[in-house]
């Protein structure tokens, strides 16, 4: 069992006696140090989705199905394009990739774990961290190094995200693809 | 006599309160249970695993009894060890507050009733841009379904707890008489009701406490702070450099500094409403300073990682948008200075002083502020009757 702050988007667990596909995981701190989650769930037999909430320590049974490892190749609408070691295509459907979907650019390196269930690629996970390059934010605020202080910033594919006041564009910034938040700026 | 109007069909309720810290779980409990009882008239049930917090509460209440009923509410002892329930014993309405964990043997039955229980897990309050996106939201878990009930201050949440009449007690507490015989009955002068500002103080430990003491002694109008006892108590002592007695008044300057035994519910809803500026803590408090239209500060209760701090904020950003301009942008300061949120500011200098005056200076503004903020969340109605109005459809 794992607790539910645990799972990210393309993780696979099990409610029901049905298999729920993780498209997204929002966590947020409730109060007194508690926490709790929120999931968009697509069901792998019927297709339906519910948007369930969890305590962020209630138990969930995971499902582990077989993984291979991938990197992005292209995207051919609707279907994300893959590559595994052995050169073979795996496709998955855009709808299917949730929050990954923000972190997928053209020529990413990343190596990624495809997801598969009854023999289809149903999910992709990112690694925990990526590294992205800062195509536009507002200037640098000066002599604010702590990186508390957060303002927006506009990744190449478009996704925007707050990272510390002090990353300029061109910057390439870690991010923690469970939360989707800045961790820091990459070391060069 | 209680309050019944237009009552919903009657319901056996029970609800599961954990006493983690303080008189915060309890206190928002007991309050609900018997707004429940009285206004809503349905058959409530308090499971408490600390009858002794409770009993601060709720003197009436015997700490050996494992059952007993309390202004019409039955409570009961929830222990370790918990006795078998059949499923027709479990409530229609089960709720679990502040997530507290329901005991396994309690779910199993609620599992096995013919008719489904209502089951809720009754958040924590915040004001995040998050909490209407959560706020109902089911909760498949031991093959039942839970609703996650949010308490907040905007739509789409689940309203403050506050009863009908409480925005009328501070039109009652107006009266210098009713003032007065306040004060007596904590053997207290009836003529401090006299002073310029009437302050309560409610607060965890708090290192800004030393320059707030220094700018009340220092204002040149009189000020009569009201400290009912509690976690700031140490502070206090350290502040005027004698061990404070509860009843008794220690004048400093213009600053006339009253200590109360530790009061009931009712008993503080009273010195709430009775004062012009009230320092509050946690959530209880909060949220009544707040449903009285009375100027407020807030100390938040501290968590890991500052999360608190975010929801400092987020608070703020409702709250201080119903301020106009800049004494919106100083209520926000102040409420960042009291929690040591501003990491410039000195908290015990003489800028300080002169922040805490300026604060002071503008409390006939903040008071059209407070009530302008209770009108807004007036509109959202309260938690115990949108809980039962929920439940109602649910069931």
């Amino acid at each position: 069992m794992k607790t539910a702050n645990e799972f990210r988007a393309g993780q696979v667990l099990s409610l029901n006696g049905q298999a729920w596909v993780v498209l997204k995981a929002e966590f947020n701190k409730s109060g007194r140090n508690s926490a709790v989650v929120k999931m968009k769930l697509k069901n792998l037999l019927t297709g339906a989705s519910q948007e369930p909430v969890f305590k962020a320590d209630d138990k969930l049974e995971p499902i582990i199905l077989e993984r291979s490892q991938v990197t992005y190749s292209y995207f051919a609408d609707p279907l994300y394009v893959f590559m595994d070691e052995e050169y073979n295509q795996i496709e998955v459907e855009k709808e299917n990739l949730g929050d990954t979907l923000n972190f997928l650019t053209d020529g990413m390196t990343d190596v990624c774990e495809a997801v598969f269930y009854e023999g289809k690629a149903i999910s992709i996970e990112l690694p925990t961290t990526i590294v992205r390059t800062v195509s536009y934010t507002e200037p640098a605020v000066r002599g604010d190094t702590s990186g508390k202080v957060m303002k927006l910033a506009k990744l190449e594919n478009g996704y925007e995200l707050q990272v510390a006041a002090f990353v300029e564009i061109g910057d390439a910034v870690e991010i923690d693809t469970r939360t989707g938040e800045f961790k820091g700026r990459a070391k060069s | 006599m209680p309050l019944m109007t237009n009552l919903p069909i009657s319901r056996h309720w029970h609800l599961f309160c954990r006493v983690i810290d303080n008189f915060g779980d309890i206190g928002v409990c007991w309050r609900l249970a018997r707004q429940l009882q009285h206004q809503h008239g349905q058959q409530v049930t308090l499971w408490v695993d600390d009858l002794r917090s409770f009993h601060a509460l709720c003197p009436a209440l015997d700490v050996s009894v494992a059952e007993q009923q309390r202004q019409g509410v039955v409570i009961r002892y929830w222990a370790e060890e918990f006795p078998e329930l059949t499923p027709e014993q479990t409530g229609d309405v089960v709720i679990e507050a502040f997530a507290c964990e329901l005991p396994a043997s309690y779910i199993t039955a609620m599992a096995q009733r013919e008719q489904a229980s209502c089951w809720i897990n009754l958040e924590y309050l915040s004001a995040e841009d998050w909490v209407p996106g959560f706020h109902l939201s089911q909760s498949p878990v031991h093959n039942l379904s839970k609703t996650f009930f949010f308490p907040g201050f905007v739509a789409g949440t689940g309203g403050l707890l506050y009863e009908p009449g409480l925005a009328n007690l501070p039109r009652q507490m107006a009266h210098l008489s009713a003032r007065q015989t306040f004060l007596s009955g904590f053997g207290l002068s009836p003529s401090l009701a006299d002073c310029a500002l009437q302050i309560s103080l409610f607060a965890y430990e708090n290192p800004a406490l030393e320059g707030l003491l220094d700018a009340l002694q220092a204002f040149p109008r009189t000020v009569h702070l009201l400290v009912p006892a509690g976690r700031v108590s140490a502070g206090l002592d350290a502040w005027l450099g004698e061990n404070t007695v509860a009843g008794h008044t220690y004048c400093r300057g213009a600053l006339m500094l009253s200590v109360m035994p530790f009061i009931s519910q009712p008993q503080y809803d009273q010195l709430l409403a009775m004062c012009d500026l009230n320092f509050v803590r946690g959530e209880e408090s909060f949220v009544r300073a707040q449903m009285m239209g009375r100027p407020m500060l807030w100390h938040i209760y501290r968590q890991e990682e500052e999360a608190h701090l975010d929801k400092l904020e987020a608070f703020l950003g409702h709250y201080c948008r119903a301020g106009e301009g800049p004494a919106g942008s100083r209520l926000a300061d102040a409420f960042r200075f009291w929690n040591q949120s501003l990491p410039a500011a000195a908290l015990n200098d003489s800028q300080a002083q002169a922040r805490w005056h300026e604060l002071l200076h503008q409390l006939p503004v903040l008071q059209n502020h407070a009530l302008a903020w209770q009108k807004q969340l007036l509109a959202l109605g309260d938690l115990a009757s949108n809980l039962v109005q929920y439940a109602t459809d649910k069931v």
